[in-house]
């Protein structure tokens, strides 16, 4: 069995693996709360990111979307610009399709406190 | 056959599977929400994963146990288990239990509210594996198996929202009159700090602990016919990375049927999805869902 288990470890080393695409980190991150509205909202995650599959989208309480422009996808990272905010809750939503395809997605929200 | 030894959910590395360049997909992931695999009940996810291996230490035995799942088309699939059992005291009670086939028929995903079931169907082989430890009839388990992630509860309640819970209820018909027919009733109550980290509320965890799962299972037999209920609560801590995840709980029998001592299960196991997504890790027929 140690040694099964050895040769799967050592294929996994070398296989030309890649895997879902799960957030790293954000920036607005989740829950976060601010006086200073941010001017975008940038994604890292943990693969490599299809474009042409991935995207995410800012919205206000009413659903209004609050994209300055379009969404730029480059390698594991989103990045979309914002209008001005104004203080209120808005909330992130994403989703992603690493290189392979795997498809992941998720949503948060973060606050914009009145100054 | 002691509630530990019963429940066990180990596998046989078969490589059958003809190699198909499409898509692979998801394991354990229904919208927000991933899934890790669960140890000593089962998780209703169909998916191409290898427990190898899982090792329980404690009453008065050793099991070394595998399994190996094979998605056929998407959202079907098959595990092959098995497992050493080295029991004390002496040899005469040691050896290789029975193999296991469990097709699985994963019927329901819903993204929105985080909820998947399945229904699956073991087939406990009588007599494959040695007579002193393993049973000589086969045993037939119909079995129904859930998710459901809290991610939909309200604001006020945003910090339950990590929370998932998983469950097994099956019904274990022995292929002889001289076994009691037994509800098999198993899952886990888990909490995803990596749920808490990027949908609730960034805590500023280390990757390492972003991916942690603080988790409870149980595992638990009531027989039918004649004897009580026996079985064990497991909780533990499961580490998930992007292929692998490893795992350990404490077994702790919930009655002196079910055993004296605490024992402890670690597992490690691979994401064959996302090690082979091109070709091992999609299925058989379909490719991805």
């Amino acid at each position: 069995m140690k040694t099964c288990t050895l040769a799967l470890a050592v294929a996994m080393l070398a296989a030309p693996a890649s895997a879902h695409a799960f957030l790293d980190h954000a920036s607005p991150a989740a829950g976060e709360n601010f006086r200073s509205p941010p001017a975008r909202v940038e994604l890292h995650f943990t693969e490599a990111l299809e474009p042409a599959f991935s995207g995410v989208t800012v919205t206000d309480d009413g659903g209004r979307d609050m994209a300055a422009g379009d969404v730029a996808v480059v390698g594991a990272e989103m990045d979309l610009p914002l209008k001005p905010l104004a203080p209120g809750r808005y909330r992130v939503s994403w989703h992603a399709v690493s290189v392979d395809t795997h498809r992941t997605e998720g949503k948060y929200n973060f606050l914009i406190l009145p100054r | 056959m002691s509630a530990i030894r019963f429940r066990r959910h180990a596998g046989l590395l078969v490589l059958l599977s003809a190699f198909s360049f499409q898509s692979a997909y998801a394991h354990g992931v229904v919208g927000d929400r991933f899934f890790p695999a669960t140890i000593t009940s089962d998780d209703p996810f169909a998916a191409d994963e290898l427990a190898l291996p899982t090792v329980t230490l404690g009453n008065h035995e050793e099991d070394y146990d595998f399994e190996y799942t094979k998605s056929i088309f998407p959202h079907v699939a098959i595990s092959f288990a098995g497992g050493y059992i080295d029991a004390h005291p002496g040899p005469d009670a040691s050896g290789w239990d029975n193999f296991e086939i469990t097709p699985m028929w994963q019927f329901l995903t819903d993204d929105a509210s985080e909820f998947v079931a399945s229904a699956a169907l073991s087939f406990e082989i009588g007599g494959s594996g040695a007579r002193a430890v393993a049973d000589t009839a086969t045993t037939y388990t119909p079995e129904i198996l859930f998710g459901k992630g809290f991610g939909d509860l309200p604001d006020s309640m945003a910090l339950l929202r990590p929370v998932a819970v998983t469950g097994v209820i099956g019904y274990a018909i022995p292929g002889t009159s001289t076994e009691s027919k037994a509800v098999q009733w198993s899952g886990a109550l888990e909490y995803s700090l990596l749920y808490l980290q990027n949908n609730v509320r960034d805590q500023g965890f280390s990757k390492f602990v972003a991916h942690l799962t603080p988790l409870v299972e149980f595992s638990m037999r009531s027989p039918t016919d004649a004897g009580g209920t026996t079985g064990t609560i497991d909780p533990g801590l499961i580490w998930s990375g992007q292929y692998v995840q490893l795992a350990a709980e404490a077994v702790i029998p919930v009655n002196h049927a079910s055993g004296s001592n605490i024992g402890i299960v670690m597992q490690l196991h691979f994401y064959i999805d996302d090690i082979f997504p091109h070709s091992l890790g999609t299925p058989i027929f379909g490719g991805s869902h």
